[in-house]
């Protein structure tokens, strides 16, 4: 029994192989030569030495565990069907690399040549060998890249890259979609073990996928088989070295479409959809291909041509259904390869010699090449089915096929018609290759004078074109059993009985062929005067060519659409960018609110207050007022937005939330504030930017609207959730035991600095960090004293002064917002009484350390608005780090002070106090937290607005972007 | 909070513990020596990346920490060994690129420490606020990263964008975080799970759940939120773009997982819906637009757009393959990403210095063939070609949406892959068809290990894929 082992070493010899020669020094042809060679015929060996373990539909199994719990394990399976194959491919390859030693010129670099050869030799026997249909997919692709790196070998050949990469785009796409169709097939059957897949027949024709798995199975296996449409990559793969077309062409890659239709041609075949699909691409192709191959002027052309034909034909055996059509199919994929090969050599011989392979300009190189002009003009024969060869016998099989009816419909009428048309078309084509290239005047023009090749280099073709006799003369004894291991094991029990002899009477097959070889010769004659000048290519079709639309598309699809689409969709600039943000999160609310609306409950708006609405509206009104004015006027957008935010504060606080809506208008007050003081540091506006016209009132027509229909959804939704009823939340616990444990009623306050007192504390420092971040940041912002200047706006306001005659510089500055200065002065005290209220009533009525803390900022804030930084400055000595300090004392001696008397930190102490004339007053241990955190809080928010101010007294000198400019100047001047 | 379980705790975040920790010491270490110390504070810094990370494979057991804020899982852990993995690479790549442009400031390594740290809180995140302020640690430390090159405009400008977008998308997290408290009345993911498993849905939990789902797409920079990614890919210095692409996005895509999977539970065809459009939209979008660009960078963007979208497909799906599938893609697509990443450092020529231009790279074959090799093999990994690793990666993904019966989502993703193909290899035809121009300086040692460790990787990843599907399978257990 043959050890499974050795499957292991048909796929990875050829891999390792290709790593040893890889690793070989680039001037060793002949040592690449060998080792490829060595290789290749040690797989071939293996191969023969395992014919005995697939006989009668025997398999041989190997199976490696990768990822059990996922169904995939490396299996590969040896049966008749891939030994035949493993044969070609083996043997075949030996052959070309022996034909390669004497080809490829001492110029090439040979040993990527044969690494790449080996390579591909090993996928494809791994492809065969494949016992996992997700291996085989994988294996697939593996073909395309090595096939790609063949065909791109002379690269620095612009047909080759085009080539190469056509052929990789199709193949490696019809791939992807082949590997989905696996795993639809694995999902379909339960499993991706091939052996479990080919016994799950009715299984898979009777699923409701069924469809789209063939369909991309199909898809896979057409592109790689040259299957019209997507046949025209194969002639621009010729551009690869004459042995990588021999070889691609004829035993493998092309090869690997029509092994996996047969592979999966007992559990796909026998439905409609399989036969109408495949046969009209197999027909078409078949003839298509053979007339496409009349009118090439390129020798390798018009095989490649011939290829898709004869590959065609596979096909359309394949789609007829009956187990007979299938052995026709298997018997021809032999018989194309051996005779192809050969043709593919003799062409590169001929191409060597002559250094031509423009049939118009061969003429008569019989005289030159006797023997080589004789094996090439058999291993014509055999392409165009003349009896006595290997090709007649299969087409007799295909054309008695094609008699039968299959599936009664005009393609099962039409295609014996078109069986015969195309074998005329086969006739003519192998004629003329025959007749142009070997007879007729003695070419003089050769770019060089041929001369017989070498022996070696012919052998291959000796070989080949042996066989193609042999088994055209005696079948039964040469081929019979091989090929009937091969059928076994693709077909089981549905093995038809059938005859390879050559003789079966005088039948209407008979007649085909005879039909064919007097047609085609007819043909030939007829077009013989007009094939020598002709442009290369098809009449009328010569212009629709594939190849061209295949590239216009790519272009098109790749270069123009990206480009357009990158145009209109893309951006790098920030303000398209957050409107497409902005746009997005629209339509995600909006679908969200589409998708869900069954749920949303029906929104009764009863028992309004009008004040309550007004006021609303109000609010809604400087929202919208806001967003248009924001294109238009910052200062007047900012200040509508602190009326809509008012609002806000005041519906707080209708909504019995008092102390949150304190915190709240005096957390708006300060960010308001803060902005506007950020105000002076945008850019002004420039003049050169237009600011009317149609263009300009719809784009800001267009934001104003994205704006307003944001607004308004967020205040929909917010409406909405006022109106459900909320689930139960950590916010009851609080509002139950705020006075019974913290002693106070304003729940805000009570959270703060008792239930969350230590989260507070931990704010607080926080709060205090950030504020030194910022001054130190601002600072660094300070230009040197020699570097800066007044701000543009007080040297307008001196120089306006120094011009008047009755002012003197700094009056502007003075006179400045009189009346309103002198109100903001005055409200200083006022202010601090304020705050000093706030704080002391916060543990039970909206206010609290927070509150006042912030209350405090603003009373500061305003004195810098009104006066100036100066004026403040030479009056008041505020401390703000030393505020910040003792805030952030008073809170932790304050949590210190209840360790003292052995409660654990920051624990609350709560009583009345009795003070005279006031009363009683609630007295917690964590008022001294508040005051803590009112001192911090007035200290931050004072730091950063100072940093802030003393901006107003110093600008940068120069211009930000003429210093790059200067910067960049001096880096080169450098460098 | 008894002592002991806060003892507990703390065993449990103890990584997270150690980065913080050395963080901070680091910075002290920094401040008070000045720039000279970048170099040592950079070794440091790996150093406690790889304690961090030795302590979680050796130590760290699992359990939920902190009242439930957060959990050591299978999960958490295998996405923290590779965020880890991510951070430590990133930084030893950085090292030659921020010394000739001159961005080798000690603040570096201590803010990609601090960014890795929100990494591996994100994965560990288990309510809605520790999740908040993970997202929060990291991505400040991200915007400060991005605009580390102040000299140069395009860095600040990138830094800044990525600030104001990001912030917009932080915004909307939380406003949708807000919108899943206010209707479940919880924050923690398995009490929200619970809550929704016993209520009907309501329209405003859909609204979080979508804002949330927003606000997370940015982060793994999903379209429609995508818009951010290759400006900031382009503009930031390229070691930073190379942390960027890596562990940033595995954070992401682990938080995402972990929110829609536990939190989200009850709800999965909601967010299915959601993630199948956002996926398809990332696929396709991030197969065309590459196609156009010129700069290897951006295209790198574009590329990670698509590749999150891959990621998705297996997300979408909801099933244990699908989370198995995803924590697979992360890690085969982080090593990838890390490759090529080293090779586009290594593009670095003697008078311009470092190159960007896809140009550049012609005819890189002949003069560098191991780099040349390496990126070939990441370009066919990138692009899905089997038996690499990024074959495997993309196939499990499919696999579990087909499993889960979203056909049309995985029939898009194979037609997506096989346009996305297309740009990878253009840059291998490039590589290997096009005529040399100038060539590169040599690439220092560092870039050579990883671009080989990660080619290798992807080459033999059929021989090693074994144990760490195991591993992915385990670590997506934890949700089923």
């Amino acid at each position: 029994m043959w050890s499974s082992e050795w499957l292991i070493l048909l796929v990875g010899l050829p891999f390792l192989g290709s790593l040893l020669t890889a690793l070989l020094p680039s001037h060793s042809r002949s040592a690449a030569n060998w080792l490829a060679g060595a290789m290749a015929l040690a797989c071939f060996g293996i191969a023969i030495s395992a014919y005995s373990s697939v006989t009668d539909g025997m398999v041989v199994r190997h199976q490696v565990e990768w990822v059990p719990h996922l169904g995939l394990s490396l299996t590969l399976r040896l049966d008749g069907f891939a030994w035949m194959f493993s044969m070609l491919i083996t043997g075949i390859g030996a052959l070309v690399i022996l034909y390669a030693r004497y080809y490829m010129s001492p110029k090439d670099p040979v040993v990527r040549f044969y690494a790449l050869l080996l390579a591909f030799m090993g996928a494809m026997q791994g492809l065969v060998v494949s016992g996992n249909i997700i291996l085989l997919a994988v294996f697939w692709e593996l073909t395309s890249i090595f096939s790609f790196l063949l065909i791109g070998y002379w690269h620095h050949n612009q047909a080759a890259r085009d080539g190469a990469r056509m052929a990789l785009t199709i193949t490696g796409a019809g791939g992807l979609c082949l590997l989905a169709g696996m795993v639809l097939l694995g999902q379909i059957v339960g499993s991706y073990d091939l052996d479990v897949v080919l016994q799950s027949g009715d299984l898979i024709r009777a699923s409701d996928l069924y469809l789209p798995t063939l369909l991309l199975i199909l898809a896979g296996a057409l592109t790689k088989s040259a299957q019209f449409p997507f046949h025209f990559w194969l002639p621009n793969a010729m551009a690869a070295p004459t042995p990588v077309s021999a070889y691609l062409h004829s035993a493998t890659m092309v090869k690997a479409g029509v092994f996996l239709l047969t592979r999966f041609w007992p559990v796909l075949s026998g439905t409609d959809a399989w036969f109408f699909i495949v046969g009209f691409a197999g027909l078409s192709t078949l003839l298509i291909g053979a007339y496409f191959a009349i009118f090439q002027h390129d020798l390798k052309g018009l095989l490649a041509y011939s290829t898709i034909s004869h590959l065609g034909l596979v096909t359309t055996l394949l789609s007829l259904g009956s187990p007979l059509a299938a052995v026709a199919a298997i018997f021809h994929m032999v018989n194309h390869a051996t005779f192809k090969a050969s043709l593919f050599m003799a062409a590169g011989i001929i191409d060597h010699e002559a250094g031509t392979r423009d049939m118009r300009r061969l003429s008569g190189l019989f005289s030159f090449l006797p023997i080589t002009a004789t094996l090439a003009m058999v291993a014509s024969a055999a392409m165009a089915g003349v009896p006595l060869l290997n090709g007649f016998l299969s087409k007799e099989m295909f054309f008695a096929e094609t008699l039968e009816q299959h599936r009664a419909s005009v393609l099962d009428t039409v295609t014996p018609y078109v069986a015969t048309i195309a074998a005329a078309f086969a006739v003519t084509y192998s004629i003329r290759l025959i007749h142009t290239v070997f007879f007729g005047p003695r070419a003089s023009d050769l770019p060089k004078v041929p001369h017989e090749p070498p022996r070696w280099m012919r052998l291959p073709i000796e070989l080949l074109v042996l066989a193609c006799l042999v088994v055209g003369t005696i079948p039964g004894l040469s081929i019979g059993s091989y090929l009937d291991t091969a059928v076994v094991s693709v077909l089981g029990d549905a093995t038809p009985v059938y005859s390879l002899s050559i003789w079966h009477g005088f039948n209407l097959p008979l007649a085909m062929s005879i039909v064919a070889l007097l047609g085609g010769i007819v043909l030939y004659m007829a077009l013989k005067s007009y094939l020598d000048w002709c442009e290369e290519g098809p009449p009328i079709f010569r212009r629709l060519k594939g190849q061209r639309i295949f590239e216009r598309i790519l272009v098109a699809v790749s270069w123009r659409w990206a480009r357009v689409a990158e145009r209109f969709l893309g951006t790098r600039r920030l303000q398209p960018q957050l409107r497409l943000i902005v746009v997005a999160a629209i339509l995600a609310g909006v679908w969200a609110m589409w998708g869900a609306r069954h749920l949303a409950p029906q929104l009764t708006i009863s028992g309004v207050d009008p004040v309550l609405a007004m006021m609303w509206l109000v609010g809604g009104g400087c929202a919208v007022a806001a967003a248009y004015q924001a294109k238009f006027h910052r200062l007047a957008a900012l200040i509508f937005l602190g009326v809509a935010g008012l609002v806000t504060c005041i519906t707080f606080v209708w909504l019995s939330a008092p102390d949150l809506g304190v915190t709240q208008l005096l957390v708006e007050i300060v960010t308001t504030v803060l902005i506007l003081l950020g105000l002076r540091w945008l850019p002004k506006r420039d003049d050169q930017i237009e600011r009317h016209g149609f263009w300009v009132r719809l784009r800001r027509g267009r934001d104003f609207f994205i704006a307003v229909i944001a607004g308004a959804g967020m205040a929909l939704l917010a409406y909405y959730m006022m109106m459900t009823p909320l689930p139960p939340s950590v916010g009851d616990y609080y509002l139950q035991h705020a006075y019974s444990e913290g002693g106070g009623t304003n729940v805000v306050n009570v959270i703060l600095v008792d239930f969350r007192g230590f989260d507070t504390l931990g704010e607080i420092v926080v709060l205090a960090v950030v504020a030194l971040t910022v001054f130190a940041l601002l600072r660094r912002f300070r230009p040197a004293e020699d570097n800066s200047e007044l701000p543009y706006q007080q040297r307008e306001q001196n120089e306006y002064d120094s011009i008047q005659r009755d002012r003197e510089v700094g009056e502007t500055l003075k006179d400045y917002l009189l009346v309103p200065s002198v109100i903001m002065r005055w409200m200083f005290a006022a202010i601090t009484l304020l705050a000093a209220y706030l704080f002391l009533r916060g543990h039970d009525l909206p206010g609290g350390g927070f509150a006042a803390g912030v209350a405090m900022a603003i009373g500061f804030l305003l004195q810098y608005l009104a006066g100036g930084t100066r004026w403040v400055e030479e009056r008041l000595r505020i401390r703000p780090v030393q505020w910040i300090g003792f805030g952030l004392l008073a809170a932790t001696a304050t949590g210190l002070g209840s360790l003292t008397v052995g409660y654990p930190f920051l624990t609350s102490y709560f009583q009345y106090t009795e003070v005279p004339f006031i009363g009683g007053v609630p007295t917690a241990s964590a008022l001294f937290f508040d005051l803590g955190v009112f001192s911090l809080v007035v200290g931050a928010t004072v730091l950063m607005l100072v940093a802030i101010a003393h901006q107003s007294l110093r600008a940068p000198k120069a211009r930000p972007d003429r210093a790059v400019a200067e910067r960049a100047a001096v880096e080169q001047g450098e460098s | 909070m008894t002592a002991e379980l806060l003892l507990q705790s703390i065993q449990l975040s103890m990584p997270e513990i150690i980065l913080a920790v050395g963080a901070m010491a680091l910075l002290m270490v920094g401040v008070f020596s000045g720039e000279r110390s970048t170099s040592m504070v950079t070794g440091l810094a790996v150093g406690v990346l790889i304690i961090a990370g030795l302590w979680l494979l050796l130590v760290t057991g699992t359990g939920s920490a902190f009242g439930g804020a957060f959990l050591a899982d299978p999960f958490a852990k295998f996405m923290k060994v590779l965020i880890l993995i991510g951070s430590i690479t990133a930084m030893v790549m950085s090292v030659g690129q921020a010394r000739e442009e001159r961005i080798n400031r000690f603040e570096f390594p201590v803010l990609i420490v601090l960014a890795t740290l929100g990494m591996m809180l994100m994965v560990s995140a288990n309510s809605m606020i520790a999740l908040y302020l993970a997202l929060e640690l990291q991505s400040l430390a991200l915007y400060v990263v991005a605009a580390i090159n102040r000299d140069s405009v395009r860095s600040t400008e990138a830094g800044l964008k990525y600030f104001v977008l990001g912030a917009l998308s932080s915004g909307m997290l939380l406003y949708g975080a807000s919108l899943i408290y206010g209707f479940t009345g919880h924050t923690g993911f398995q009490e929200i799970a619970a809550v929704l498993a016993a209520d009907e849905r309501s329209l405003g939990l859909v609204f979080g759940l979508v804002f949330v789902l927003a606000g997370l797409a940015f982060k793994i920079s999903a379209v429609p939120f995508h818009m951010w990614t290759p400006d900031v890919y382009e503009g930031a210095p390229t070691a930073v773009t190379a942390f960027f692409a890596a562990a940033p996005k595995v954070a992401a895509m682990a938080m995402l997982t972990r929110i829609v999977i536990e939190a989200f539970e009850p709800i999965t065809p909601d967010w299915q819906q959601i993630i199948v459009f956002v996926s398809i939209a990332s696929m396709i979008l991030g197969a065309f637009a590459a196609i156009g660009q010129r700069n290897i960078k951006r295209l790198m963007a574009y590329s990670s757009i698509g590749h999150m979208g891959y990621a998705l497909v297996g997300l979408a799906a909801g099933t244990q393959a699908g989370v198995s599938g995803v924590a697979l893609y992360m890690l085969i697509y982080m090593v990838m990403t890390l490759g090529t990443f080293a090779c586009i450092l290594a593009m670095r020529k003697k008078e311009e210095g470092n190159v960007e231009e896809i140009d550049d790279l012609a005819g890189l074959a002949s003069t560098h063939p191991f780099m040349a090799m390496m990126l070939t093999i990441l370009m066919f990994s990138l692009a899905g070609i089997p038996p690499l690793a990024g074959f495997f990666a993309k196939y499990f993904v499919f696999v579990a949406a087909i499993e889960a019966e979203l056909y049309a989502l995985a029939v898009i993703g194979v037609l997506a892959s096989c346009v996305g193909a297309y740009y990878y290899l253009r840059i291998i035809k490039i590589m290997w068809f096009d005529e040399a121009t100038e060539s590169f300086v040599p690439a220092s040692g560092e870039l050579k290990l990883v671009y080989g460790i990660a080619g290798i990787f992807t080459l033999g990843y059929l021989f090693i894929g074994g144990p760490i599907g195991a591993a992915a399978q385990a670590a997506a257990a934890s949700f089923f």
